[in-house]
């Protein structure tokens, strides 16, 4: 007889469970706390839309028989596994409203992929200020998750009235031709579905990637028929050169170069060529079936489960108010398999919790910040002050960086829930090494070869944004979530004020003079703080990758841990870890 | 008679009942401030107020009595 189990049973299979179902009372007091919480998806929700209407309407695509980015995304990804990211991003706050191109995380053929496209409804897809920020983001994380990166290509080249922001520069738009080659370098394919003309920036957009499927009425190339068409010698446009012009542009019968024709029936560059726009699509779908993907049994602990503790519940936990405390393991019990966590030296640095869970019955490593009082605790600073959940203090830290080592030697990727304040400042703060034991975090963090992904819930202030795995940990980070509470800043502007202002309202007392002056302009900075610090702000900034409801969080925690371990490139086998028998002991 | 009960040193930020409220459990009562922080203080069982031993502003210590009721 033949018997099958998933490995480690007696650690995996049932772990500790966490969290309580809410009280009827505890319900009840918390609805005005939803409502907080629906107002500002209600806000995100208005930007999202006007987003998906950047450019011309999408009717006009359909009228000449063509599909927006988002038609060719709902037809490629498999229903119900697209994590949209960057969806709001504009950091150069250009006139678009938006990047020009349309990324995320998602299933094709029920494998993970990290997909991005060009919104052919924003000038064709050109290059337009901050788009190639997203882009290069976008195939960092393909690298990070080492998962196929797939294009939708469709990109008319550089917006010529705007090439300075766009053409030059050390991440400008011609970066992610390198990307590429990096990313094919190290054995990561890139699947490109093009459509339309791509001259140029585009002609390399299209040649790049690994795989090129073509929509037959595409073509990438060199130079766009424009350019081949010839240049001005004075210098300036005059009437002479304007009626030349005019001539050669009435008369001009070429064709795009580049075409099927060329590059499928001459070069051969593409693999396939299309008469319809699904046609490449189910190309695309062709060549994913072939992408290399372990079945998650391989790395299975337990069979998925979803969290035993209703996820609508995050809406009434998470406070909208930020000067109140919760019980942050009430949240994770809310995200993990049957509501269990294998919980790492809880009763040592209590600000934090460390410890192991299942995803989609996957381990998956979990760090995060407590809130609330902790009387007598740090030792360092007892008798002077207690400690307060959302800072970071000695023990702590330390159990951190611990942890985030033992995760590197189990292969676990770590999923961070910051909402955080800080780290504990002042002389106390600094003997008992504050500052070099953030540092070592991270090192610890920079040293593992994890992905891993920051959610921050609410806050994420000062240096302990940056340790707990923020978007500043480049190599390890895949993205960074925000949610509709999520308010992020190098301190609170209260304290940016007094720190600003203090010594000037003294000197200003002193001298008998009005205040107010000085009132004014602090006032002014903690509105400017507040409103800098919004998560719509903070999503259009590129301060998180993307706002996500409470009840969405699950989904992109699965999404990546089902693509870290795709096709992981290190493996711990799970009869070997380290860390179950270090929290069992 | 029931008790509700500091959890933590702090200031009286803000009373939300009267004397002869009619509670339940979970219902908030008090709210302290300390350490830029605001701690709701819940009922833990259901009654009516019938004292309120501080008022708002006050300075109150861990485990100090805030409301009575029964």
């Amino acid at each position: 007889m033949s018997r099958k189990q998933t490995p480690l049973r007696p650690y995996f299979e049932k772990m500790p469970e966490i969290g309580k179902q809410l009280r009827e009372g505890e319900v009840r007091r918390s609805q005005a706390n939803l409502e907080l919480v629906r107002e500002q998806e209600e806000i995100i929700a208005q930007e999202v839309e006007r987003v998906k209407k950047a450019g011309m309407p999408a009717e006009k695509i359909h009228q000449r028989g063509g599909m927006t980015i988002y038609d060719r995304l709902e037809y490629l990804v498999d229903d119900g596994t697209w994590n949209p990211l960057h969806t709001l991003y504009n950091p150069a706050d250009n006139e678009e409203g938006c990047t020009g191109v349309v990324n995320g995380l998602g299933k094709i053929e029920g494998k993970w992929a990290v997909i991005i496209g060009f919104d052919n409804k924003v000038m064709a897809g050109a290059w337009i200020a901050g788009q190639s920020e997203n882009i290069l983001m976008v195939t960092d994380m393909a690298k990070r998750l080492n998962v196929p990166l797939v294009w939708l290509t469709n990109c008319s080249g550089v917006k010529l009235m705007e090439q300075e922001t766009v053409y030059a520069g050390r991440r400008s738009s011609g970066a992610p031709f390198y990307r590429h080659a990096e990313l094919n370098h190290l054995g990561i394919p890139i699947l490109n579905g093009i459509y339309g003309t791509n001259p140029a920036g585009g002609g390399y957009q299209g040649i790049s990637p690994t795989i090129l499927l073509a929509h037959d009425g595409s073509n990438i190339a060199v130079g766009g028929a424009g350019i081949v068409g010839g240049m001005n010698p004075k210098g300036y446009i005059d009437e002479e050169a304007a009626q030349a012009l005019i001539e050669g542009t009435k008369n001009f019968k070429g064709k795009a170069p580049g075409r099927v024709e060329t590059h499928f029936d001459q070069t051969a560059y593409f693999r396939e060529a299309h008469d319809t726009e699904e046609g490449v699509l189910d190309g695309i779908k062709d060549y994913m079936r072939m992408m290399p993907a372990y079945d998650p049994t391989m790395f299975r602990v337990a069979e998925p489960a979803e969290p035993k503790l209703a996820v609508e519940d995050l809406n009434l936990i998470l406070p909208a108010n930020q000067k109140r405390p919760y019980d942050a393991i009430q949240i994770l019990a809310r995200l993990t398999d049957n509501s269990e966590f294998m919980e790492y030296r809880p009763d040592y640095g209590r600000e934090v919790f460390a410890g192991i869970a299942k995803i989609d019955g996957l381990p998956v490593a979990f760090i995060g910040n407590q809130q609330g009082v902790f009387p007598g605790y740090p030792e360092y600073a007892e008798g002077a002050y207690p400690g307060v959940g959302g800072k970071h203090y000695r023990e702590g830290l330390i159990k951190q960086g611990e942890f985030v080592t033992l995760c590197g030697r189990d292969n676990l990727p770590i999923v961070w829930l910051q909402d955080t304040t800080g780290i504990d400042v002042g002389d106390l703060a600094e003997e008992a090494e504050l500052l070099a034991l953030g540092q070592s975090l991270v090192y610890s963090i920079e040293q593992t070869e994890l992905s891993m992904m920051c959610v921050v819930l609410r806050k994420g202030t000062a240096a302990a944004h940056y340790i707990m795995c923020g978007p500043q940990a480049n190599n390890n980070n895949a993205f960074t979530l925000g949610t509709p509470l999520t308010e992020i800043y190098v301190m609170h502007g209260e304290t940016a004020a007094a720190a600003s202002y203090a010594r000037r309202l003294v000197k200003e007392d002193d001298a008998g003079n009005d205040l107010t002056p000085v009132l004014d302009k602090m006032n002014q900075m903690i509105q400017d703080y507040q409103e800098k610090s919004r998560p719509v702000y903070s999503a259009e900034k590129g301060f998180v990758d993307e706002i996500v409801s409470l009840t969405d969080l699950r989904k992109y925690i699965q999404a990546f841990a089902g693509a870290n371990y795709q096709n992981p490139k290190s493996i711990t086998p799970v009869h070997q870890m380290l860390l179950p028998r270090i929290i069992k002991g | 008679m029931p008790e509700l009960i500091a959890p933590i040193a702090g200031n009286v930020w803000k009373i939300l009942v009267a004397v002869g409220d009619k509670v339940e459990l979970d219902d908030e009562v008090v709210i302290l401030e300390a350490l830029k922080m605001e701690t709701p203080i819940y009922c833990e069982e259901s009654g009516t107020i019938t004292e309120i031993k501080v008022k708002e502003g006050d300075a109150v210590n861990e485990d100090d009595v805030l409301v009575v009721f029964g």
